[in-house]
């Protein structure tokens, strides 16, 4: 199957389907979202026993019991009464009731606290007060806002606001959390109180001339549109959001038993895509939001990839994710053919450890990164980890093992299936098979050397095995209210699923430490991770899963490695890679340093300050064992490499309310230097393998290094109010200077402006849709940069001769020339639009958000492609072209059942995006000629469209540019007189996620799918790109009954036979790879995670002093539809990949 | 309410701004070191000769990026002796150049077009940064713009009999050079001889270094010789070839056969040193099989086995074979030995032996043909066989001595064979016997020229296929 390229919106068919039955879940989900099945709250039982002790003294036994917080003013409870009680289990109100009997109070239950108020007044205070209020005597209003845990709550912001006449009062709690509103005049006023995380407090009062001292308690809000999300260089509450903005918290990504947090985000997060590169342990991700924004670079048929900036604790790490290691391992040199373009190896944020993380927020439109300038441009991942919470000593230990296998295995061909395919294929080439092996073409050692009866599975040896991993983690948390710690260590032992004993292990050690001043003027944050990881992997994959069925044992009896049978030269032999080892140890430190002081009131300074330093020491080596004992060659290779990153941050906060509003201010600058050290040494010529360890044992060298610097420099600002908790107006700005440009294209400035009005808060909107309890419209237009460069590369550089072994010519060390001399290049810029409407159903039981966004990049800087004849394959330009990225998001959260013993939440998510060029000023003299269409998107492609099997001749055969039929036509363009035109469009049409978590009583049940859907390259293309049915090389058993056989075969949907590169028709294959016939529709639906746990009993657990224990089953890529026909659909256009895997993790969680 | 600002904040607060925007504003932030750590700016290359006499070294050293002529990897002795059916056998794209089935993404292809352009840059680099150059004598830009001009002229010589015409790069400019189209095949010709004539006028008699290794006049000379040779300017060819023999720093007799491809050659025009220390040349890697008892990959075909007569000295010395089931696979093995040795082996690229063949081919036709059979009989002589056995009196018997004797010495030898079967093929001037359509099975006029790359003609839309690749 396949898919003409179109470019309207158009679903493949088939997927109708799959589709519908997303909506109809959806519509479930809605359904038993309007079915309210309210939750009754928990009957609070009361133990007291007390004789004559303070009121306060009795609030407090209560708070600890129930978790109630009583609201008072000092003043109120002045003329209370000593307490005398005695309770046993009795229920909170009745016990409410008996204290206040006999006091001069009353009192108000209002969600989980209880506000105390006195009782009428006695005549004679009641007389002075009608005197004030005849008076007009304005009061003095005082207050103090604290949490559920009594601490004060600096920078709340307090609002007395009347309606007739319209008075406003605005003011900010200082570090103690009080405020104070020296002259209130006489009115009645609604007095609000808002704390970013909490719930909104709204209480009206009734003013006099008497004074009034408040306490008010403020609670962590239960709505997620509360809370707190980490932005850039700050925090804000989703509800006045503007920005596109969405977090990832730690119960998502802990329920999926992967190793890499950037794998735990793939299907979580709206227009965010992540690509396991392969099922490597270790291996690198890529990762991608909203589109490519970007042209080729580089390689013309493959396309570079832009990925976010990424940002651990206000620390900038692994830059464009790269790769941390350098020589060739299992998870190097995995290029599926997915078209994109990147190194691959061991990926930095393998040394980042899942269960460290709090939170992974992703940055999407202008609004949110255009104070990150010119690194904002395609998104930001800020990723937070845990810090320490206030209370008790916490210790937490989660420990499980995994068991591993190949996610979607394919099936191969057998011995008998094998020989039947390969004597057909001579036979269609009307060839003997011989044993003569200078007979060039027909010489065939698999039909007439090898055992015609031996079957091995060399896919079953490669791939067959299934692994177990260990993952342990365990923190200990805990601090008073001003200081807080926490400190975890983990250790992760992954296992390759491979023949050998091959494993990534990582260590870990987080800490955070925080600590508030007693005054509350000053905060200190100090985070620290230590990672070490060790990967010990085998030498290149190859293509071993497909040696033929009936192969020579590669290895003898005494465990050699065999390189002749029957005389029968092996050239490669599986094996030899297994003793080719190469050990990776990583080591990752980073540290951020955060500081605040209020130097006046609502005027904070501050800084982060981040250092990150990651090493890596490589060693691989190729002894004599693995080598073919006739040419024998003992090397090794020695790789150190170090990145590292200093910013430092100094930042200015100021909050103010003006008007009915408030707004906060801040202006912030940063200074960045980046360093990179790669050295590599390739030793030669041991005179043993027991010398392989040492680069001295070696008695040749040729070393290589490269070094690269960058400075950064950026002045950044942001102001936002938001007025009458309805309106908000945001503004960013950031000019920001990079070493990486020529003098005068250094500096550039990017900004953004957003706005939004939360129409829920209208009153009209109130009354008319009342089960509407949120609802907002914002949005926001910007511009982002990027600096896609290397550094130094505005120069013309010469380089020491930087390649391989050579020795100085003539004893004149080399210098060479290593890039094209261009001054001029530039930041890129991105405009972009985003609109959003978010809405929150039944008290926010349900979440929707719609989300719109248009991004246009121009002035694109690339490596721009050039013909060789120009010395070199690449300059760094600016091209006047205009990439377009639109589209839609979709994202549901609901909580759909929620009781004492049940509670199902559900997510789902969807975005589709179109990509365009929009513009392209001299496109057809460009070197892009061929490979874009003003007016289409980038990610067409060009080739043949295909036709099908001749019946004949058995070969492919494609539609000429006239509509004939051929089967070799014209790769040129078909403006030029060629065959080629667009035949597909390789953007992802649509992909999303799903997700389900149901809490029964103990149980806890998990379940989350992702889907995607696109045009991709087929499996066939790989097939036909290299070894093509029939050769000496084994396929998938996909092909069997497929392929011609004869004249008049119509059936055939592949063509015929070829018994090796000799063959009259190996050349039509090479067009089928760029034909129609080798893309097709890729959809998959996968079960991502599956995760089960079970929460021991509180009786069973407490009797060995436990406070919560929990077993667990997580479960990754468990199950897959897909229409796509063999191989992993994630990993498309590859059948010989190291395959992604399907991982079961059993395991145990304790808290202490 | 308080007021907010006090005066004294105010100033606090005012000043901290200030603070950071005089920090931030600042370039000097910014500021790095003019060259990065590992890396040099072409300013400072150029700064004085004895910096860039390092790029001069880089320009002999040919192989940026791991394969630049002459071919470290071997592929353009490898592909030419496939497509002469020189050898038959290799792997993937290489069975492809003997089978005439080359397509536009061959992979070989790719880097013999990509290659010497990038070699190209280098000289034109070079060129561009001693000229005008006033940090360098005129004395010493003078030589070394003889001996860029050299080099630039061998590569467009290999690249115009690959690839036919082919775009003339001269300049550094990449804006113009990215989109050049083809010039014609005379242009490109005329561009190589415009090269050696200025660097004829240019280059000394002695070797500028130790060796042969850099171009002298000689070497000019010597490339002359063979551009007239193929271009049929007889008078040229032999007056050329003529007075590089009669130089006398060249002789063919004192060095032994098997010593003909090691350093200090006393043969040798111009060989450049094989700088992979470690693994030696890439025909020697690729050639020689992993053992004695294995198929080599590459075998010598039967059809040039056949022109080895009886005790020809150079089948013992340039030929290795390996006997498998009692038969015999013969293999090249002018570049011997994968590893270094000592004396090193070094890429041959100009040599005594094929001047006294061009000018034998170049007296045969301006019929002079005893001398012709002269200077076919001193290779014999070294080889170890009598006098050419052909009728001196006869031109085609003559030439067609010549070619055999060619086939013989020059056998995977840098494209020879399969250079002068294209240029004589359906050329009346050689005796018809001999020419491609005749000894090479599959051959057809179009597959004399290797196909551009694909990705080429998708980078750069003015190029245009050669015919027969569509």
């Amino acid at each position: 199957m396949y898919k003409i390229y179109s470019e309207h919106f158009v679903l493949p068919p088939g997927f109708t389907k799959k589709l519908l039955l997303f909506m109809k879940l959806t519509t479930l989900m809605l359904f038993l979202a309007f079915m309210q099945v309210s939750a009754s709250t928990l009957a609070q039982k009361v133990t007291l026993s007390e004789r004559n002790s303070s009121l306060t003294t009795v609030f407090e036994q209560i708070r600890n019991q129930t978790g109630y917080d009583f609201a008072y003013t000092t003043t109120t409870i002045q003329a209370a009464k000593p307490v005398t009680i005695s309770v046993k289990n009795m229920e909170l109100a009745e016990v409410l009731k008996k204290i206040f009997d006999d006091q001069p109070l009353d009192y108000k239950i209002d969600y989980k606290s209880v506000e105390v108020s006195q009782k009428e007044p006695s005549f004679l205070e009641g007389l002075k007060d009608k005197a004030a209020k005849f008076l007009a005597l304005p009061a003095h209003i005082r207050g103090k806002v604290i949490d559920s845990l009594g601490q004060p709550l600096s920078g709340a912001s307090v609002f007395l606001i009347s309606k007739e006449p319209p008075y406003t009062y605005g003011v900010f709690t200082d570090n103690t959390g009080e405020f104070d509103f020296p002259n209130i005049s006489q009115n009645h006023y609604t007095l609000t109180v808002t704390y970013v995380g909490y719930s909104k407090l709204e209480k009206t009062i009734q003013v006099n001339s008497k004074d009034i001292l408040l306490r008010l308690v403020m609670h962590n809000s239960p709505s997620a549109l509360d809370q707190i999300q980490v932005i850039g260089y700050g925090k804000e509450s989703k509800r006045f959001s503007v920005g596109s903005v969405y977090s990832v918290g730690a119960d998502a990504i802990e329920k999926q038993p992967v190793t890499n947090p950037l794998l735990a985000l793939e299907g979580q997060v709206p227009g965010l895509s992540v690509i396991a590169m392969n099922g490597v342990p270790g291996s690198t991700t890529l990762v991608q939001l909203r589109g490519q924004n970007s042209l080729a670079t580089d390689r013309l048929s493959f396309k570079p990839y832009d990925q976010p900036y990424f940002i651990v604790d206000g620390v900038p790490f692994a830059p464009q994710n790269v790769n941390v290691s350098q020589l060739s391992n299992l998870a190097n040199g995995q290029s599926f053919s997915g078209g994109l373009d990147q190194a691959m190896g061991i990926g930095a944020f393998n040394n980042i450890n899942p269960n460290d993380i709090e939170s992974i927020t992703i940055l999407k439109d202008a609004d949110a990164t255009a104070i990150y300038g010119t690194k904002g441009a395609h998104g930001v991942i800020l990723i937070t980890t845990k810090k320490g919470k206030a209370g008790k000593t916490t210790v937490d230990i989660n420990a499980n093992n995994q068991v591993n296998a190949v996610a979607r295995p394919i099936k191969l061909l057998n011995t008998q299936q094998y020989l039947q395919l390969r004597r057909e294929a001579f036979a269609q080439d009307t060839l003997t098979p011989s044993s003569d092996p200078g007979d060039y073409v027909s010489f065939a050692p698999d039909l007439k050397i090898f055992d015609q009866n031996k079957y091995t599975n060399w896919q079953k040896i490669i791939q067959g095995n299934s692994t177990h991993n260990t993952d342990i983690h365990g923190s200990v948390s805990g601090g008073n209210g001003s200081n807080t710690f926490i400190v975890s260590g983990g250790y992760t032992r992954s296992d390759y699923n491979y023949p050998g004993s091959f494993s990534d292990q990582r260590y870990t050690l987080h800490s955070a430490l925080t600590t508030v001043s007693a005054n509350k003027k000053f905060d200190l944050t100090l985070i620290t991770d230590y990672a070490y990881d060790q990967n010990n992997s085998a030498g290149g994959y190859g293509n071993g899963v497909l040696l033929p069925p009936n192969y020579p044992d590669l290895v003898d009896g005494n465990g050699k490695l065999v390189w002749n049978y029957k005389n029968v030269p092996i050239y490669t032999n599986f094996y030899a890679g297994l003793l080719q080892t190469t050990t990776l140890q990583s080591y990752n430190f980073n540290s951020s340093l955060n500081l605040n002081y209020e130097i006046v009131k609502n005027l904070k300074i501050g800084a982060s300050m981040g250092f990150s330093r990651n090493t890596g020491t490589e060693h691989s080596i190729d002894p004599s064992t693995a080598q073919n004992p006739s040419y024998v060659n003992i090397q090794a290779a020695f790789a150190n490499n170090a990145t590292q990153n200093i910013n430092i941050d100094p930042q200015i906060n100021y909050n103010k309310t003006i008007g009915k509003g408030e707004l906060t201010a801040l202006l912030g600058g940063t200074y960045e230097k980046s360093t990179s050290d790669f050295y590599q040494a390739q030793a030669y010529g041991y005179s043993n393998d027991a010398f392989l360890n040492s680069i001295n044992g070696a008695s040749s060298l040729s070393p290589y290094d490269v070094a690269g610097l960058t400075k950064y420099v950026a002045i950044f600002g942001r102001l936002k109010y938001v007025y009458d908790q309805k309106y908000i107006i945001e503004f960013s700005g950031r000019r920001d200077g990079s070493s990486n440009f020529g003098p005068g294209n250094q500096f550039g400035s990017f900004g953004s402006l957003g706005a939004g009005w939360i129409f829920s808060e209208e009153s009209a909107f109130k009354n008319a849709l009342p089960f509407i309890s949120y609802g907002k419209l914002s949005g926001s237009y910007g511009t982002t940069g990027s600096d896609a460069s290397e550094g130094y590369k505005f120069q013309a550089l010469y380089s020491a001769f930087p390649y391989g072994n050579t020795t100085p010519f003539q004893g004149i060390k080399q210098n060479i020339p290593i890039n094209l001399y261009n001054p001029d290049f530039k930041w890129a810029t991105k405009k972009s639009i985003n609109v959003a409407l978010d809405f929150g159903f039944f008290n926010n039981r349900l979440f929707l958000n719609a989300t719109y966004y248009r991004d246009r990049e121009g002035d694109q800087l690339v490596e721009y492609p050039l013909a060789a004849q120009a010395g070199f394959p690449t300059v760094y330009e600016n091209q006047p072209a205009d990439v377009q990225n639109k589209g839609l998001e979709f994202t549901l959260k609901s909580t759909n059942v929620k009781s004492n013993d049940f509670t199902w939440t559900s997510t789902f998510n969807i975005s589709f995006n179109r990509n365009k060029l929009l513009a392209f000023p001299g496109l057809e003299s460009s070197s892009y000629a061929n490979q874009y269409v003003i007016g289409q998107p980038t990610t067409v492609v060009f080739g043949y469209r295909y036709k099908g099997i001749n019946p004949t001749t058995g070969l492919f055969e494609y539609y000429k540019a006239d509509g004939s039929v051929t089967s070799s036509p014209d790769y040129r363009p078909a403006s030029q007189g060629g065959d080629a035109v667009v035949i597909g469009n390789r953007e992802t049409n649509f992909m999303g996620g799903f997700g389900n978590n149901f809490n029964y009583k103990q149980f806890s049940f998990y379940v989350f799918c992702q889907f995607s859907s696109g045009t991709q390259p087929n499996a066939l293309s790989a097939l036909y790109g290299n070894n093509y049915p029939g050769f000496a090389s084994n396929i998938p058993a996909y092909v069997l009954g497929k392929y011609w056989t004869g004249p008049g075969d119509t059936h055939a949907t592949l063509q015929r036979l070829g018994s090796s590169y000799n063959s009259p028709y190996v050349g039509s294959p090479y067009y089928f790879a760029q034909s129609s016939g080798a893309y097709t529709n890729d959809t998959y639906l996968r079960i991502k995670t599956v995760a089960l746990s079970y929460a021991l009993p509180d009786a069973w657990v407490q009797k060995v002093n436990i406070k919560n224990a929990s077993i667990f089953v997580n479960a990754q890529n468990l199950f897959t539809i897909t229409n796509y026909k063999f191989g992993d659909p994630e990993q498309p256009g590859n059948f010989t990949n190291f395959p992604l895997q399907r991982i079961i993790a059993f395991g145990l969680n304790l808290k202490f | 309410m308080k007021k907010l600002f006090s005066y004294k904040n105010k100033v606090l607060a005012g000043g901290l701004l200030i603070a950071l925007s005089t920090v931030f504003s600042c370039k000097k932030l910014i500021e790095i070191p003019v060259n990065p750590p590992t890396q040099i700016t072409r300013q400072q290359v150029f700064a004085d000769s004895s910096t860039t006499i390092t790029a001069v070294a880089g320009v002999y050293s040919f192989t940026p990026g791991g394969s630049g002529l002459p071919y470290k990897d071997g592929m353009l002795t490898i592909s030419t002796a496939l497509s002469a059916h020189e050898v038959i056998g290799g792997y993937g794209d290489q069975a492809q150049f003997y089978s005439y089935t080359v397509t536009p993404i061959n992979g070989e292809v790719s880097s013999l077009w990509q290659a010497p352009y990038s070699e190209i840059y280098q000289v034109n680099d070079v060129l561009a940064g001693i000229t005008n150059n006033s940090n360098l004598s005129p004395a010493f830009v003078k030589q070394i713009t003889g001996e860029m001009k050299f080099v630039r002229a061998f590569c467009y010589f290999n690249m115009v009999n690959l690839f036919g015409g082919v775009p003339l790069v001269t300049t550094t400019d990449y804006r113009t050079n990215t989109q050049l189209p083809q010039a014609s095949v005379d242009a490109v010709y005329t561009q190589i001889l415009a090269d050696l004539d200025d660097a004829v006028k240019k280059l000394p008699v002695t070797y500028p270094s130790s060796g042969h290794m850099r171009a002298n006049l000689y070497t000019a000379v010597a490339l002359q010789a063979k551009v007239h040779l193929y271009q049929e300017k007889w008078p040229s060819a032999y007056t050329e070839a003529d007075s590089v023999i009669k130089s006398g720093l060249y002789d063919i007799t004192t060095t032994p056969l098997s010593d003909v491809f090691l350093d200090g050659s006393a043969e040798a025009i111009w060989q450049v040193p094989i700088l992979d220390k470690y693994q030696g040349s890439g025909e020697g890697s690729s050639f020689t099989p992993y053992s004695s008892n294995q198929i080599p990959t590459f075998i010598v075909t039967d059809s040039l086995l056949n022109q080895f007569e009886p005790g020809d000295l150079r089948m013992a010395n340039w030929l290795g074979v390996n006997v498998v089931n009692g038969q015999n696979f013969y293999y090249p093995a002018k570049y011997k030995d994968p590893y270094p040795t000592s004396p090193a082996t070094d890429y041959m690229l100009l040599r005594l032996g094929e001047m006294y063949l061009i000018r034998a081919e170049a007296a045969a036709q301006l019929d002079n043909l005893v001398g012709a059979l002269a200077d076919v009989n001193t290779i014999r002589e070294r080889a170890g066989l009598g006098p050419s056995t052909a009728d001196a009196t006869s031109k085609a018997a003559v030439l067609a001595a010549v070619r055999k004797e060619r086939r013989t010495e020059l056998c995977f030898e840098f494209g020879n064979r399969w250079f002068d079967l294209n240029r004589t093929a359906n050329n009346t001037k050689y005796p018809a016997s001999g020419q491609a359509s005749a000894v090479l099975t599959g051959w057809k006029p179009d597959f004399a020229l290797y196909p551009l790359p694909q990705a080429q003609l998708q980078l750069n839309s003015h190029l245009i296929q050669n015919p027969g690749y569509h």
